[in-house]
């Protein structure tokens, strides 16, 4: 049987459906409790399993994300919520020094099984900071794992696996997309797995990897593109870290072409390392420069230069074009 | 003795023993029965005799930098003591009284320092956390475990250590400020042993005393005279009797000093005059435990020699094991980064042991 | 124009809202930013201004009614005023059912629907095929400024890869087979003039070269253009060469061998070399060197239908005549067959060119560079010769020596043909010779 959500509703699915199978999941953090998430993440949580396992917290990331760490020590399952990642940043000692840590500092006699969630991406008109796209730094660290879902069937899979992951996993939700558009998602339990990237398109002229709320605007440049007939071949990529290496390679020994696209800046980004990955293991098959298309190497503008930032169907479909014709 | 009736701003410090080995406050003085007054003076010794031995490897170049614990072998010992089986000790460096009366095996404990991961990996039924060197850090796992405690309806306690350069710190505060408002079972103890490397506790806060800014937080605080083993065991046992009960964290100040370097890479006389260090002498903890003890006619010279040199042996044993049959894997460096290894580790792993082996273009 | 004004999500998570009551009336006229109702939601009390300036049109809800969020709830005849597409009509498709909170920023919403998930289904898509050339990108631009389609290149690199190396022996070669491109090539000044002066009525027909008529093309232009060609032209009496031919040719046939004069003719020709080596030499203009080799492989024009082709007989002066024979059938063959490895069409010391076999009597043969000389033979014909102060009829072979004169002196060119036709006069010499 199947619903038609939207991501975040997906979301709240997820959450609901482990905190219904595992006592030992809680979730916690600023405003997640009474008022159910500034994005209402977590509307009817607290209600439905009361304020020991669904509660709110002080405003203190730092904090949320360390006493986290106790409780995952301590047997439990915490599913912390940071209001968005741009105040992640409080928090990244704690991420940085223990979570990605505990395990290897202590050979695994202390593990990690938890889950921070945090809305990223731009594209909404906000504040500063309420924009933010670094996930390759949190991808840089060794110990913790990165995901990053595009559509509400991949969010509620991929969080209820996350949920579930002995390691502790960063899970940025792209809130550009939250709301913008429904899915079918089974109302059952089930999960994706992390680490595996996902086909989203086959194609033989180039291959496009990206992932959250850019996979849309690569599907239009798609569009755009194949009235030209030229089909390029599209991997959501879903983890960012642990990688999808072979989901990657295999495609471009097939295409032979390669563009990365993604929000964040360009240089030192995920795309940076996709790039180092395919000359390493596809040098001899490329016939044209990896490429990246993405954010500039400069803060996210706010909400009356925003459109400029983030890449459009059309900068994607120019790149593509380029590409091909290399 | 009641917690609240003590008020940090008075200024007062809780004591039981004073500095000779007199019991001034015998209505709270513990209950031990002598086996248990023996453990915990050999156990001052021990704690003594590793700092020694590690000093000494690490002089001929044996064993790597070291923290010694030199003069707050009670602030360590006599709050770990308090503690019962199933709670967790949530440490920051330089607590190795602690560890062995909670029962971290001195292997571990100098492999820890001689640079091998393994000696973090504590006994299963060893609820000792890794150390933290992040400064403060661990004051919020402390709190996530004692709030985990809460949450499943157990029993534990959470004791944290600190020191007083810790306390400037902002997850120090995030931590007490968290485990007030979630009446978390912890026990937070700041080992104030007057100095942050080389920085003065003056220097470090306005504050009069450490202990008063429990208040802020809303939960009571306690200054101790950390060099009293009897006053800092009575005070940990009341706060973990508090949070045992639901009445949530206490904060403690062991008011203590540091005889010796902040690690073995560091030179005190820099930044402290040898009078001030004089001065703390006859407050040494061991000093008034023992005298305490000779009083009561417990121990005598003799077995004092006789522990000391059983002790050393073990000490040294212990030591000449690690340096001869403690090996450090490659494949370890790899292995604990993730439940099952991700291939591209693999892929690293292997790569590096080909060229280990002479792979190709092998250069030595 | 008719102006929808949609109820906002003014920003506070809200959903619905109650009108309190109407601060305007239809026929109203409105500026933009005045007032137009009180409405009541879960949170504020609030004054709704409008964003158009114009005449009130509809109203629709009356006070005490629910609206929602994104529903139309006034209309504005704004005739007179700019049009503007409003941003929020774009961003709200229909009523928004839940609530829109962000704390900051807009976060769009739609109920626009996306297809199913595929995760896990399989692909029925065939995969394409497509040979995958492996080479670095230097060895990918060596081959698009050689103007070699790498594809047609066959790597001898570590793992099948394309060599720079393998790039440039293809380019040399002249025997990779592939269709006509289909794409025209460039045409040069001359041949636009041609195009204009074809006057009306009159036509013409442009035929892409192939690769191998190129490559051709190249090979003869860059022979002709660097060795100074000289031809010596001999006719010889083969006729006794001929009635040995005869006489063991329909034995050899029961081993399957076709016994022609171009055996005997190989033979003759590789004495010939050994005498005079410059035949059999290649000139080093670089250090001003003459390169004598002291092996013998003899390339033999072989016309396909895709062009010239020479395939290489190697080492022919270890060869019987028999051999040379079953050798000369099976490159023939197989060249016409393009059956023919790459190996087999190169590596020739001197060459030799039948086109007598088609026609042809004499011929000024260019030489397969960097060769020093090439032997062309026409056809045998019968033909009256004085011989011994008689006339009679005899079988003659009309010879074309072509040679490098920067190398080879006129005196040598016929002394190579005179041993030739001293060999192929008299066979049992060629024998003695040979």
């Amino acid at each position: 049987m199947s619903n038609k959500l939207n991501l975040i509703q997906a979301v709240t699915q997820a959450l609901d459906n482990e905190l219904e199978l595992d006592k030992s999941v809680v979730v916690y953090g600023e405003d997640v409790g009474v008022e159910g998430g500034v994005f209402r993440a977590t509307v009817g949580l607290r209600e439905k399993y009361g304020e020991t396992r669904v509660f709110d917290s002080p405003l203190a990331e730092s904090a949320i994300v360390g006493s986290a760490i106790g409780m995952a020590i301590n047997g439990l399952k915490p599913v912390v919520e940071l209001q968005f990642m741009g105040f992640s940043y409080p928090a990244f000692n704690q991420i940085i020094s223990h979570v990605a840590r505990m395990r290897n500092r202590s050979r695994g006699r202390f593990n990690l099984p938890m889950v921070i969630r945090a809305p990223y991406g731009g594209g909404i008109r906000a504040l500063e900071h309420h924009s933010e796209s670094t996930e390759a730094m949190y991808a840089h660290i060794p110990g913790l794992k990165v995901v990053i879902p595009s559509t509400p069937y991949d969010a509620k899979g991929l969080l209820i696996a996350a949920i579930r992951d002995p390691d502790p996993v960063l899970f940025l939700e792209p809130k550009r997309i939250y709301r913008a558009f429904k899915q079918d998602v089974p109302i059952e339990d089930y999960e994706l797995p992390i680490g595996k990237a996902k086909l989203v398109q086959e194609g033989e002229d180039v291959t496009i990897v990206t992932w959250g709320a850019m996979v849309r605007d690569v599907q239009k440049a798609v569009e755009i593109v194949s009235e030209k007939d030229v089909h390029p071949e599209v991997l959501d990529l879903r983890t960012i870290s642990p990688m999808d290496r072979d989901a990657i390679v295999d495609s471009v020994k097939k295409t032979g072409r390669i563009i990365v696209v993604h929000e964040a800046p360009k240089s030192f980004g995920v795309g940076a390392e996709i790039v180092a990955l395919v000359n390493e293991k596809a040098f001899l098959y490329l016939e044209a420069p990896p490429t990246r298309v993405t954010g500039f190497d400069t803060i996210f503008p706010l909400a009356r230069g925003e459109h400029h930032y983030i890449p459009t169907p059309e900068r994607i479909a120019s790149s593509i074009l380029d590409v091909v014709k290399f | 003795m009641h917690l609240e009736d003590y008020n940090p701003l008075d200024n007062t410090m809780y004591q039981i023993m004073d500095k000779s080995g007199e019991i001034v406050k015998s209505e709270d003085m513990p209950s031990f029965t002598d086996e248990e007054l023996l453990y915990l003076y050999k156990t001052m010794l021990y704690v003594r005799i590793i700092d020694e031995r590690a000093l000494s490897y690490q002089r001929q170049g044996r064993m790597l930098t070291y923290a010694p614990n030199t003069g707050q072998e009670a602030a360590q010992i006599g709050s770990a003591y308090a503690m019962e089986k199933g709670d967790f000790l949530v440490p920051a460096f330089r607590e190795l009284g602690a560890w062995l009366v909670r029962g971290v095996p001195l292997k571990n404990i100098y492999l820890y320092w001689y640079g091998n991961e393994w000696g973090s990996h504590m006994p299963d039924d060893v609820n000792v956390l890794p150390v933290s060197v992040p400064i403060g850090s661990q004051f919020q796992h402390a709190v996530g475990i004692g709030m985990a405690n809460n949450i499943k309806g157990e029993n534990n306690v959470a004791v944290a250590y600190v020191g007083d350069g810790g306390t400037s710190h902002g997850d120090f505060h995030e931590g007490l400020n968290f485990a007030s408002v979630f009446k978390a079972p912890v026990v937070f103890i700041i080992q104030n042993n007057q100095y942050a490397i080389s920085v003065p506790r003056k220097n470090q806060t306005a504050s009069e005393t450490l202990a008063q800014k429990a208040i802020a937080y809303g939960m009571p605080g306690i200054l101790v005279d950390g060099n009293d083993i009897f006053a800092m065991y009575a005070a940990t046992k009341e706060a973990i009797k508090r949070a045992r009960n639901g009445e949530g964290p206490t904060l403690i100040e062991a008011y203590t000093y540091r005889f010796g370097p902040h690690t073995t890479s560091d030179d005190p006389t820099k930044y402290r005059e040898d009078e001030e260090v004089e001065s703390w002498r006859d407050k040494d903890p061991v000093v008034r435990f023992k005298n305490f003890l000779l009083n009561k006619g417990l121990i005598n010279e003799e077995w004092e020699e006789n522990i000391k040199k059983e002790l050393d042996t073990k000490v040294v044993a212990t030591f000449e094991d690690i340096e001869k049959n403690s090996v450090y894997e490659v494949d370890d460096i790899f292995k604990y980064h993730y439940a099952t290894m991700p291939p591209h580790l693999e892929e690293q792993l292997n790569e590096y042991k080909v060229f280990l082996q002479g792979g190709k273009n092998h250069v030595k | 124009m008719k102006y929808e004004y949609r109820f906002p999500d003014i920003g506070e998570g809200i959903h619905e809202g109650t009108i309190i009551k109407w601060l305007v009336d239809i026929g109203d006229n409105v500026n933009e930013g005045d007032s137009i109702a009180e409405v009541e939601t879960d949170k504020v009390t609030t004054e709704i201004p409008t964003p158009k300036s114009g005449k009130v049109l509809e109203l629709m809800a009356d006070a005490g009614d629910v609206i929602n969020v994104g529903e139309v709830f006034i209309t504005i005849d704004t005739s007179g005023e700019a049009d503007e597409t409003e941003a929020q009509v774009d961003e709200n498709e229909e009523i928004v059912e839940e609530e829109t909170a962000g704390v900051v920023g807009e976060v769009i919403v739609s109920s626009e629907e996306i297809p199913p998930s595929t995760e896990g289904i399989v692909s029925t898509k065939k995969a394409v095929n497509k040979k995958k050339i492996l080479a670095t990108p230097v060895a990918r631009a060596l081959a698009k400024d050689l103007g070699v389609d790498i594809n047609e290149v066959i790597g001898t690199g570590p793992g099948g890869r394309v060599m720079k190396e393998d790039i440039r022996n293809f380019k040399d070669s002249l025997s990779e087979i592939e269709e006509p491109k289909s794409k025209v090539d460039e045409v040069s000044s001359d041949f636009v003039k041609l195009e204009e002066e074809v006057s009306k009525g009159e036509s013409i027909t442009r035929v892409p070269l192939t690769r191998i008529r190129k490559t051709i093309a190249e090979k003869m232009t860059q022979s002709r253009f660097t060795i100074p060609h000289t031809t010596a032209m001999d006719e010889i009496d083969v006729s006794k060469l001929d009635d040995f031919r005869k006489k063991y040719k329909s034995i050899l046939k029961e081993e399957d061998v076709n016994l022609t004069y171009l055996p005997f003719i190989i033979k003759a020709a590789i004495t010939a070399l050994k005498i005079l080596p410059e035949f059999n030499a290649s000139l080093d203009e670089e250090n001003n060197e003459l390169i004598l080799k002291h092996f013998y492989h003899i390339g033999i024009a072989t016309d396909t239908e895709r062009g010239l082709m020479v395939p290489v007989i190697r080492n022919v002066d270890r060869k019987s005549i028999v051999e040379l024979a079953k050798a000369i059938v099976d490159l023939g063959t197989r060249a016409k067959e393009n059956k023919i490895d790459l190996s087999e069409l190169k590596g020739s010391t001197f060459s030799i060119t039948n086109y007598g076999s088609i026609g042809g009597y004499y011929g000024i043969p260019i030489i397969n560079y960097p060769e020093s000389a090439i032997l062309g033979l026409g056809r045998v014909v019968k033909k009256p010769i004085v011989r011994d102060d008689e006339i009679v009829i005899a079988k003659i072979l009309p010879v074309s020596l072509s040679y490098d004169h920067r190398i080879i002196d006129g005196a040598s060119g016929a002394r190579f043909l005179n041993i030739l036709r001293e060999l192929l006069t008299d066979p049992e010499l060629l024998l003695l010779k040979s």
